[in-house]
């Protein structure tokens, strides 16, 4: 896997001159990224720094106040509005599958109508081919035994698998996870990180939020450093682990050294 | 601590014990509660019983009622009971609709429908029920509108309890997680889809049992559309075969008979319906 950043080929996701304001507050500054086909990428950096804003700006959960996003070839402007606008965010959401901190899986259903879901409602899927789909995905992150129990009835760890699996089933072109572990208990962070792992290396483009050095530094082709809403260094994991070049990048890696969160 | 015995008996834990008695407890308390009960059920029986008695150099004297008036008018009086629990469920349709939408249109980020939404309520809150019910009933027909009472009673109670209601299926709305439309709208659902899919069926549940004590509150205010003189529901019949016969504490103590007894009813069927939905699936 080492050297699938160095391959070039047109990339999934491309952000151009992205600012993004919370009110008065600048929290993404001029952000330029380009994500290849089939890479890795974790992005780190302290709380507060702007990184889950900007995961979420890739599907438009948040509105970029200024710049482009663009996704598989569909690109959006921020801070426009209409009919247009919508339909281009729409098609941009059709193309990521997005995993939060909290799971968000729909307690009023069961762990295969959540996975079924998206395909039924939102892309007219036939319910049978739906649920094939769907066992699969389930298959995938080993909970296909779980599909009748309601997410009540489910650990922490195997309600995040299940919201990785209905994600799946949307068959995006990117993963988004939005820090996928910080809510878990420590002992059910690794099954999860497992299968993630393993939607890596079955060649998912994705884009990980994450406080978890070692799956950064095992799993991710490049990390990204961020830091008061900037992008402060971009890399692969040994160089940024080893011989970080920001000071900003350092201290993070030192405090995770030190065992700090 | 965990298990102890004490050579060969059945062994219980401390938690069992503590358990055990933390149950006894509870039913003795509601067991005393029902004993109550029945003593001021009887002691109210007793002051309407017409009774004379002395305790000590006490005397009591009951209140005499008539009770063959009471035989006589209750098959007149209890017909008015299909009236009154028809006009309560219709109402009660209309107003879940109302509540539903003025709820909705509370959401709204589109100006007038949002502020339609809270001029409805401020003014449907902002005047006496009994008010509405005479506007529908007496106000309309110098426009030209003439409802007959059952109608106008049911239209003013909808839209008076729809304003009301509004606020419980707000707070419904409001109940659901962020995050949850969040993850509809991650997976490419409109916020139609996001409404109808992921918030209302959520929303709702939250919302039935203090839809259930509406309702409740409902069927006694329906006692107000009788003020029409043409809606011959309990009140109506009660009030009117006791003026007739200058009876009418009798009357009002069958009608009041009534009401409680439905009451006591729904009350009975809405904790059953929060035990099932507090068992099901979160």
């Amino acid at each position: 896997m080492d050297n699938s950043s160095i391959i070039t080929s047109s990339p999934i996701v491309k952000i151009s001159n992205l600012d993004k304001y919370f009110g008065r507050l600048h929290v993404l500054k001029n952000i330029n990224l380009e994500v290849p086909e089939r890479q890795v990428v974790c992005l780190i950096g302290r709380s507060g720094s702007g990184k889950s804003t900007l995961l979420r700006c890739i599907n438009f959960l948040e509105e970029p106040s200024h710049g482009n996003i663009e996704v598989d070839g569909i690109k959006v402007e921020g801070g426009e509005k209409g009919k247009q606008h919508r339909q281009l965010i729409h098609e941009v959401r059709l193309k990521t599958g997005m995993v939060f901190q909290e799971f968000n899986l729909f307690p009023h259903m069961s762990v295969l109508e959540n996975v079924i879901e998206g395909p039924v409602t939102v892309k007219n899927m036939d319910r049978k081919k739906a649920v094939e789909l769907a066992e699969q995905n389930l298959d995938r992150v080993g909970l296909l035994f779980k599909k009748d129990e309601y997410p009540n009835r489910l650990s922490g760890g195997q309600k995040q698998r299940v919201a990785i699996a209905r994600a799946l089933t949307m068959e995006p072109r990117v993963m988004l996870f939005d820090e996928p572990t910080s809510a878990l208990d420590p002992e059910l962070i690794g099954e999860v990180l497992n299968v993630m792992k393993k939607v890596a290396m079955e060649g998912m483009t994705m884009i990980v939020v994450t406080h978890e050095m070692g799956f950064a530094r095992e799993v991710a082709d490049r990390v990204l450093v961020m830091a008061e809403g900037e992008l402060v260094e971009d890399g692969e994991p040994e160089q940024i682990f080893t011989a970080p070049k920001d000071p900003r990048t350092e201290a993070l890696i030192i405090r995770y050294r030190a065992g700090g969160g | 601590m965990g298990i102890f015995s004490k050579e060969g008996q059945i062994q219980k834990s401390q938690a069992d014990l503590l358990y055990d008695i933390q149950l006894r407890k509870e039913s003795r308390f509601r067991t005393n509660v029902g004993i109550s009960w029945f003593v001021l059920l009887f002691i109210l029986v007793i002051i309407f019983s017409g009774q004379e008695f002395r305790i000590g150099s006490m005397y009591f004297s009951g209140i005499k009622i008539d009770t063959e008036f009471m035989v006589n008018n209750l098959a007149y009086i209890s017909r008015g009971l299909g009236e009154t629990i028809r006009i309560s469920l219709l109402s009660i349709c209309l107003a879940t609709v109302l509540a539903l939408l003025a709820a909705l249109g509370r959401l709204s980020t589109f100006p007038p429908v949002y502020a339609l939404s809270t001029f409805y309520v401020s003014l449907i809150r902002g005047t006496p029920l009994y008010l509405q019910i005479f506007f529908f009933f007496l106000a309309l027909p110098q426009l030209g509108i003439i409802l007959p009472g059952f109608v106008a009673g049911v239209i003013a109670l909808g839209l008076n309890y729809g304003a009301y209601m509004s606020e419980i299926f707000r707070a419904g709305l409001s109940s659901v997680d962020k995050g949850q439309r969040e993850a509809a709208i991650a997976i490419g659902m409109t916020p139609t889809q996001t409404m109808r899919r992921v918030v209302l069926p959520q929303a709702l549940r939250f919302a039935i049992p203090p839809v259930g004590n509406e309702f409740i509150a409902m069927t006694k205010d329906s006692a107000l559309v009788s003020a029409t003189g043409f809606v011959h529901e309990l009140m109506w019949r009660a009030t009117k075969v006791g003026r007739a016969q200058f009876h009418n504490l009798e009357a009002l103590i069958m009608a009041a008979i009534f009401y409680w007894i439905m009451t006591l009813l729904l009350t009975y069927i809405q904790s059953r319906i929060e035990a099932r939905l507090a068992k099901g699936e979160r």
